[in-house]
């Protein structure tokens, strides 16, 4: 019987990581003109990528931590730069989240936002919030 | 010894902080500064980092504020840590990706970077065992 289980702070942050992953190659921006619309994704540099991959960077940082201790049973140290993991995703989930909301609020100029920034702006905020609901959880036996 | 004194990693924080704050207001990219239309907020989170992390060295230094001993669950050398490496990244990132950059962009990544040094120096100085 397989008895991996991940709590529900798990699921979100793996389910944030896999949105912001695939938010990232749908268009962030688009803009009209030249008779038809063009879009940006967040690899892209008119989208002002890498500083767009550092959410993603957060986000993908965060879900492989969990698929990778969850399933795969890998041991990783338990403390990195003196930060227990749950302080690692609360710092990453901050940093997506408030990069994400600094964006939407950013002046784009003709710049439209697109899907693939509605996903990440998504999974930025519930990345920060499974890392609250990880930290709030009892240990695991 | 005078415990007023700032260790070098506090200077680091402070000096880095400062230049950020100033480099802020200078040419970022184009005509605008880290302030300016289509930067703020999101080129502006590089001095609010090390501008949190210089007050909160200075506060406590020089103005004798109490400040809680963690914020978060972080105690104050968790977050220079996170806070230092998030500017530098952001501010290296800004550099790449930005078209026409100004001394303000230069300086800025400077000023983090040395928020971010002191920041590991930090570590050391009131071993936390972060490193080493």
């Amino acid at each position: 019987m397989n008895n991996v289980k991940l709590s529900p702070a798990n699921i979100v942050i793996l389910a944030a990581g896999v949105v912001m992953l695939i938010g990232s190659f749908l268009d962030f921006y688009e803009v009209d003109g030249f008779g038809g619309s063009f879009g940006f994704n967040a690899w892209d540099s008119d989208a002002f990528f890498p500083v767009t991959f550092i959410p993603v960077l957060c986000g993908v940082a965060m879900a492989l931590h969990v698929a990778l201790t969850t399933f795969a049973k890998v041991q990783l140290p338990e403390r990195v730069l003196g930060m227990g993991w749950n302080q690692i995703h609360i710092a990453l989930g901050f940093q997506a989240a408030i990069m994400m909301i600094a964006f939407l609020i950013h002046d784009k100029g003709p710049l439209d936002i697109a899907i693939g920034f509605w996903l990440m702006l998504l999974a930025g905020i519930a990345l920060l919030v499974g890392a609250v609901m990880r930290e709030r959880e009892p240990a695991a036996a | 010894m005078d415990n007023k004194q700032p260790t070098p990693g506090e200077w680091a924080i402070m000096g880095g902080g400062a230049l950020a704050l100033v480099a802020s207001f200078l040419e970022f990219a184009g005509d605008t500064s880290a302030w300016g239309e289509g930067a703020f907020p999101i080129v502006t989170l590089i001095p609010l980092y090390a501008l949190v992390m210089a007050l909160q060295v200075a506060l406590t230094k020089f103005a004798n504020v109490r400040l809680p001993d963690r914020v978060l669950g972080f105690t104050w050398e968790q977050v220079h840590l996170v806070l230092g490496i998030f500017a530098t990244v952001m501010a290296l990132f800004w550099l790449i990706t930005a078209d026409d950059t100004g001394i303000g962009a230069i300086l800025l990544l400077l000023g983090a970077a040395a928020a971010c040094a002191g920041a590991f120096m930090l570590q050391r100085e009131r071993t936390t065992g972060a490193i080493g």
